[in-house]
């Protein structure tokens, strides 16, 4: 396979795109476009991970989260004729994990209640062996429990795009220049709106920043 | 009142705090953070917010989400929602085409209507008879206008290579 993703990479390169030779899942996708269903079993086995913990973010709810991410790959599948190997593969998913996730929220605006008590549910049905709970009380667990949903409602408070940046730049660790490509726009908007995103999420988190860490300590 | 230097210096707290700004710019607001208390404590308080979002933990993903997806390919493709992506060129070449058979039933279909002097619904059995042969040459006269459009696509198909998905 890898000598066929080089000459599929050699073809764009011909045709004057700049294309993305280094990254494995490029390869897959051109193999996927090029008739190959094995290749796109691949690009779903290495990426639904990640997809599935991206849309958590946005959706606060691991079954939904799931849901959503089967939509990505079914439009990463309809969509193999116009992908263009430009620029890093995840940068195009990411792109589209982002507009269902969004697109889900619109939908369903009124599910934030719905996904805090989906949120307390799934952190109850963990398992409480020795090794999980690491000498944390039931009392601690719950605390930080209510932290996590305060922390993913300032999040889901932000206007749409601050809330596509700040879960690229916080939890995929992506660069300001790698969020803009996901977003289409320029590094200065995207210094911008993460400005204004940790702006608002210090606002909404103010309570939690002074008294949220001292609750939590062990003692 | 701010000064314009504290003003500055809390406009790009955010991307210093990221590691954004060339270093010498980074030098310059780490100075300024040792000598102004109020820029200081506003950036640890958004350091001490960023950090609070490493609360929100993922929880594990389900084994078998890959053999789940490939499932619901197949579904989709046997329900046929999933048919073969067409390129942009491929979608206008079959919308003009659709369009110029529409086209063509609408120019002969009043044609065959004005020519025929039949303007009104058919009534008695002769006329629901002649009715249906006249609709029956309407769908001839479009076939030919259909296959006279599907023979310039071909021979726009072998100009440009391989075809698309029409």
């Amino acid at each position: 396979m890898a000598k066929a993703i080089a000459a599929t990479a050699r073809t764009y390169e011909g045709a004057g795109l700049r294309a993305e030779t280094t990254d494995f899942d490029v390869g897959l996708m051109l193999a996927f476009q090029r008739g190959d269903e094995s290749a796109f079993r691949g690009l779903v086995e290495r990426n639904h991970a990640r997809v599935i913990g991206l849309v958590y973010r946005f959706v606060g709810s691991m079954s939904e989260a799931e849901d959503l991410a089967q939509e990505v790959f079914l439009r990463v599948y309809r969509a193999r004729q116009t992908y263009r190997p430009t620029a890093k593969f995840s940068t195009w998913l990411f792109r589209i994990t982002a507009n269902v996730s969004l697109n889900a929220l619109r939908a369903h605006s009124s599910r934030r209640d719905d996904v805090s008590i989906d949120r307390l549910a799934e952190w109850s049905e963990k398992p409480q062996t020795p090794a999980d709970t690491d000498g944390k009380t039931p009392e601690h667990r719950l605390q930080r429990t209510e932290l996590q949903d305060k922390v993913q409602e300032a999040i889901r408070a932000l206007p749409e795009k601050q809330q596509i940046a700040v879960v690229l730049n916080k939890y995929e660790g992506m660069g300001y220049a790698a969020i803009a490509k996901t977003l289409g726009c320029s590094t200065m908007a995207v210094k911008s709106l993460l400005a204004r995103a940790r702006e608002n999420l210090k606002d909404h988190l103010l309570l939690y920043i002074r008294t949220g860490r001292d609750r939590l300590r062990i003692s | 009142m701010e000064s314009p230097v504290c003003r500055w210096v809390r406009s790009v707290l955010p991307a210093y705090l990221d590691g954004e700004l060339k270093a010498t710019t980074a030098a310059a607001i780490r100075r300024h953070l040792k000598r102004c208390p109020a820029c200081a404590a506003r950036a640890r308080l958004l350091a001490d917010s960023w950090r609070l979002l490493d609360e929100c933990e993922v929880p594990p993903v389900r084994a078998g989400f890959t053999g789940r997806m490939m499932e619901r390919v197949a579904w989709e493709k046997a329900h046929g929602s999933l048919g073969r992506s067409l390129s942009a060129r491929g979608r206008v070449r079959r919308i003009l085409t659709a369009a110029a058979g529409i086209a063509a039933g609408l120019v002969v279909g009043f044609g065959l209507y004005a020519s025929s002097g039949y303007h009104s619904e058919p009534s008695s059995p002769v006329e629901r008879e002649v009715s249906r042969s006249l609709t029956f040459l309407e769908d001839v006269d479009l076939l030919d206008e259909i296959a006279v459009v599907q023979a310039i696509d071909q021979v726009l198909a072998e100009k440009d290579g391989p075809s698309e998905g029409t």
